[in-house]
């Protein structure tokens, strides 16, 4: 019927855009959808550069930061100048064999040679991360203490100089000492290579030392001509001065939702539905028999994870996930965002009929799955757009469940690992599984649950893909730069 | 999540309490410009908000300058009737808002110049004792010029000065202004949570906000401005299958030589309103957003393809035109990347293009996937008739609530609103004039909250496909006006003509109590085929209609046909 409608209109489109003069007629439309471009994001070129003694979570905010810009398309990087140090070390180490020293001595600010290198470290790392940025990066961080005035001023200056480039100071500060004590605990066990030949007593001790190096000379920014933003305990209190453009103030607005508290997310898809065991894509199908047995055991699967703590369900507005929900004893909210990638005229098909109908748009679609948009529907860019309200819901909440389609956890578990966009539509997101994710300092961490229900498999990989995209889970931090090693 | 429908058994909303935000700014600084753009957002939100004006009330009590003593206005010593009388004009102020409290509402906006320390702290322990969290709003304008400009566009036009000569009210006025400045305490004080904008928007400083409601506000504040910009709102052309939702049709015939006549008119209205101003179109850039149909798509391509028609050069004159169609297999139409056209290529312009040939400005064309038109979920493709006996039940709930309601798979109104929230943000914070073209059902929620149109009359607002509706932000709300500049087939949707006058699209129209006529068809397009999408549209058609800034008028004539200067 589309098909006919296509061929018998297709002649008509052609014919009145040449009388309307255009220069380039577009294409008449057919098929069942096509690819289209990323926004275009040419216009925002910032250095986000970190302030703040050791141990504030500062990476924390950094690597939150970078997560959330990168899942909607901006080209984010984060350059550690702890990382360039370390890793030039290293290569000096294994050309010349001699050591240097990089325990507390070595940022004590008394200490006149190592403060130069540590001036060079700095601003080498910003030259790198302007350079970047002129070859199309969107955010660069410059993640370090930038701890005092004169510090600040040199980056601030450096920025300058260049046309279109902006500079924000997003400063960390903490008061919570048992906060602080877990950042150090973490930083002395987590395999930094500053304290590799050290117990942990003694590596406790020398980062202890080094932060005091620093309290010595820090100084809280109060420059009123910087941009900046001052974040107290992670959200909890928010200062911005001088900020101003939209990208901007979508950071200060997301940082201003963050919270440390502890919590988990959970996600798990709808039960198996009818149209999953006929193979159908879309609809608003009721569950299978099978899908029924899982909303019924999915309670007790619930409890025996977080015993009486309480929690949200939130669910689309489509039945599968409505059924599936309805035995939680919990508060549940209805979200439209939630709703399936809709695949728009093919909606209700299979994938055979897609393929038999319009077997060169199938394969385009396998091409480039993340933009592909379906015809009267949506690609995965779409929804990720339309998420994004829902991410910024879910980083202020606590315990969530979200009962979602496939489509749909695909997008937001990418955000919560970071993970790029080309890989989100091959994600594995299993029917009658629950996954667990706690957020941690440095990434999630993740459990699944699998109930021993049978269900349909309606993933479907990368065909002719050399490798299936290769979805790995990182949530250990880098202490060396990978890209110049 | 924003909704305008969401509510609670308390009437408070986001666990946020009551709060206060008290502005703080000497006189002519944006104030009330803020207040009530801040106001407009919150309502949206379904935050029961009010602004309370001391000068509104002071003017309601005592009456303009004349009726006030000389020191009224000075910050000196005064005598002790006009203490009296000051102290009155206060409490009365403060009555008003205990009783919005009182009455269920969570956020009250305090419209006061509140210029000392002193006066502040009492404020806000008393507000903070009854468990009202106090927000100091600062207004700051760094440049006189703003504040000149301020005082001759808002303030000498307030009923203070009433049949005063204006150089002699804008001198008048800097006097009173000069007097606050002497006893003017900007605030330092941390002990509250504040926020210090400096002229509007351009920078913010923020101090202790807490919680979501909070720094939504902070989040809105930092997207407003008060530049002078226009903002025009049209419909996309008529597409090849007018009553598909995921058809997503290219455009009819009608539909191109309609994308043209937009772009005509767009162009020639635009450059007269700047030129009524002073200003010219050539150092100014227009910016077109549309949805990702390809109708609305298309409709824009006109603004792009006429002056690159013109000249040889082509793609080159631009850093990123839009892509010629050999270069993809993929249709070129949907690329979202902006299209820049210098405005030296005017003067290639053929002379039958206009009359008296606008400059082709600058033009940038952003797609924006959430401005997609309501979707009808299963109502795709039908008819109301169709719909009426498959869907019974779901009928008489749609006809009750055309706002609320949500046909199986489809979205509602309120579930438009929700996806448009981020547009509005970019639309608060765009600053280069604007021509949005999408869908009747998009442009109603985002009218709605420009006009600040109570939710359940969104469905109803009148969009004709052939007007176009010029909205101009003001102090005090928004002046909107709409011009009838087509009509040609597809200008209404479902049949009921503009006006007596003008032969309109066949289809269907519905009468008043929701039965279905036909109407006969007088266009040239296949009917049957091209009954519109009656989801979108269909409290428009019926009873319910709304003229809030489109209407009937006389065909082409691009005269103004309902002018609306709104008042909050």
């Amino acid at each position: 019927m589309l098909k006919q409608f296509d061929e018998v209109h297709g002649g008509l489109t052609r014919k009145s855009s040449r009388e309307s003069g255009l220069a380039t007629p577009p294409r008449s439309v057919v098929g069942i959808g096509g690819k289209v471009a990323k926004p275009d994001y040419s216009e925002a070129k910032i250095v986000l550069a970190m302030v703040g003694l050791p141990a504030r979570g500062k990476s924390y905010l950094s690597n939150k930061l970078m997560r959330y810009l990168k899942w909607l398309e901006y080209e984010v990087k984060v350059f550690n100048v702890g990382q360039l140090r370390r890793t030039r070390a290293k290569a000096k180490r294994e050309q010349s064999g001699v050591q240097e020293n990089h325990s507390a001595e070595y940022f004590s600010h008394d200490n006149k040679e190592a403060n130069q290198l540590r001036d060079k470290l700095a601003e080498d790392c910003l030259e790198m991360l302007i350079q970047w940025l002129k070859e199309g990066g969107n955010v660069g961080i410059h993640d370090a203490t930038n701890s005092t005035k004169e510090r600040r001023a040199m980056i601030s200056n450096r920025v300058a100089r260049e046309k279109g480039i902006v500079v924000i100071f997003l400063e960390s500060l903490c008061d919570d000492p048992a906060v602080i004590a877990a950042n150090v605990a973490l930083k002395v066990s987590s395999g930094d290579p500053d304290y590799m030949n050290m117990s942990r007593e003694e590596a406790e001790r020398d980062f202890l030392e080094r932060i005091r190096k620093y309290e010595k000379i820090y100084e809280t920014i109060t420059e009123p001509n910087l941009t900046y933003m001052k974040v107290m305990n992670v959200g909890s209190q928010v200062t911005l001065c001088n900020i101003h453009g939209y990208l901007q103030s979508r950071i200060a607005f997301y940082l201003m939702n963050l919270h440390v508290k502890p919590r988990s997310i959970f996600f798990s898809r709808h039960g198996e539905s009818v149209y999953n065991v006929e193979g159908k894509i879309g609809g608003d199908a009721h569950l299978s028999p099978r899908g029924q047995t899982y909303a019924k055991a999915l309670p007790q699967l619930i409890h025996d994870n977080i015993g009486d703590a309480n929690l949200t369900v939130w669910t689309s507005t489509l039945q599968r996930t409505i059924e599936t929900a309805q035995n939680l004893p919990f508060t549940k909210l209805t979200w439209k965002a939630l709703d399936e990638l809709d695949a728009g005229v093919c909606d209700g098909m299979t994938y055979e009929e897609i393929e038999a109908a319009y077997p060169e748009d199938f394969a385009n679609r396998d091409e480039d799955k993340f933009n592909y948009r379906y015809r009267g529907g949506e690609s995965y860019r779409d929804v990720v757009v339309r998420l994004e309200p829902i991410i910024m819901e879910l980083e202020r909440q606590e315990n969530i469940l979200i009962i979602g389609h496939q489509a749909i956890l695909r997008c937001l578990y990418a955000y919560f690992h970071n993970l790029p966009q080309d890989d989100l539509p091959y994600i594995k997101i299993p029917l009658h599984t629950v996954i667990k994710l706690t957020p941690k300092a440095y990434g999630c961490d993740e459990e699944r649950y699998t109930l021993p229900i049978a269900a349909v498999d309606t993933h479907r990989p990368k065909p002719k893909a050399a490798k299936q995209p290769d979805v790995v889970v990182s949530t250990a931090r880098q202490y060396l730069d990978p890209t110049i090693a | 999540m924003v909704a305008p429908l969401y509510t609670t058994a308390s009437g408070l909303l986001f666990h946020a309490g009551k709060i206060i935000v008290v502005t703080v700014g000497l006189p002519a600084r944006g104030k009330t410009h803020i207040s009530r753009a801040l106001e407009r957002y919150l309502r949206w939100m379904g935050v029961k908000t009010q602004v309370i004006s001391l000068g509104d009330y002071r003017r309601k009590v005592l009456g303009g300058t004349h009726n006030v003593p000389k020191d009224y206005f000075t910050l000196g010593e005064k005598s002790p009737e006009t203490e009296a009388l000051r102290a009155r004009v206060k409490e009365g102020c403060e009555d008003l808002i205990w009783e919005f409290f009182e009455k269920g509402g969570q956020v009250v906006i305090y419209d006061a110049n509140n210029g000392t320390v002193k006066a502040r702290n009492e404020l806000a322990e008393k507000f903070d004792k009854q468990g009202v969290h106090v927000i100091f709003l600062e207004s700051v304008l760094t440049s006189d010029e703003i504040v000149e400009a301020n005082i001759r566009s808002v303030k000498i036009s307030s009923p203070d000065y009433k049949g005063t000569d204006p150089e002699e009210a804008v001198r008048n006025y800097w006097s009173r202004i000069k007097d606050h400045e002497k006893h003017y305490e900007p605030v330092v004080e941390t002990n509250w949570p504040f926020i210090r904008i400096i002229n509007v928007g351009e920078k913010i400083m923020v101090n202790n906000i807490q919680g979501y409601l909070q720094s939504r506000i902070v989040f809105f504040l930092m997207n407003i401005h008060n530049k002078y910009r226009t903002i025009y709102f049209a419909r996309s052309g008529q597409s090849l299958i007018e009553h598909s939702y995921k058809a997503d049709s290219d455009l009819s015939p009608a539909g191109w030589d309609y994308s043209e006549r937009l772009k005509d008119f767009v162009l020639e209205r635009r450059a007269k309103t700047l030129e009524s101003r002073g200003l010219s179109s050539d150092d100014r850039r227009l910016v077109i957003w549309t949805s990702a149909r390809r109708r609305a798509h298309h409709t824009a391509w006109p603004f792009l393809s006429v002056s690159r028609a013109q000249n040889p050069l082509g793609p080159s004159t631009g850093p990123s035109p839009t892509p010629s169609p050999s270069s993809s297999p993929f249709l070129p139409a949907t690329n979202p990347s902006a299209s820049f056209l210098s405005p030296s290529m005017f003067s290639l312009l053929p002379a039958s293009v206009a009359p008296t040939p606008p400059p082709m400005p600058r033009v940038k064309v952003v797609e924006k996937p959430q401005m997609t038109e309501i979707n009808p979920g299963v109502w795709d493709g039908l008819s109301p008739d169709e719909a009426k006996v498959k869907y019974p039940e779901d009928w008489e709930r749609f006809l009750k609530d055309p706002y609320a309601f949500r046909a199986p798979r489809a979205e509602s109104y309120h579930d438009l609103s929700v996806r448009l929230e981020p547009i509005l943000i970019e639309l608060e914070r765009e600053q280069e004039d604007l021509l949005i073209i999408s869908h009747a059902s998009v442009i109603r929620c985002l009218l709605a909250y420009l006009i600040g149109l109570p939710a359940s009359e969104i469905p109803a607002i009148e969009i004709a496909r052939g007007d176009l509706i010029e909205v101009v932000p003001a102090s005090y709300g928004v002046h909107s006006r709409a011009f009838h500049f087509w009509d040609g087939p597809g200008r209404r949707h479902g049949g009921v003509p503009a006006s007596p006058r003008v032969s309109s699209s066949g289809g269907s129209s519905l009468t008043l109590d929701g039965d279905v006529e036909d109407v006969e068809a007088e266009d040239g397009v296949q009917e049957g085929e091209h009954h519109a999408n009656f989801y979108e549209n269909f409290a428009e058609d019926t009873k319910y209609r709304v003229r809030s800034a489109g209407a009937s008028g006389e065909a082409g004539s691009g005269t103004p046909i309902v002018e609306k200067a709104d008042a909050k």
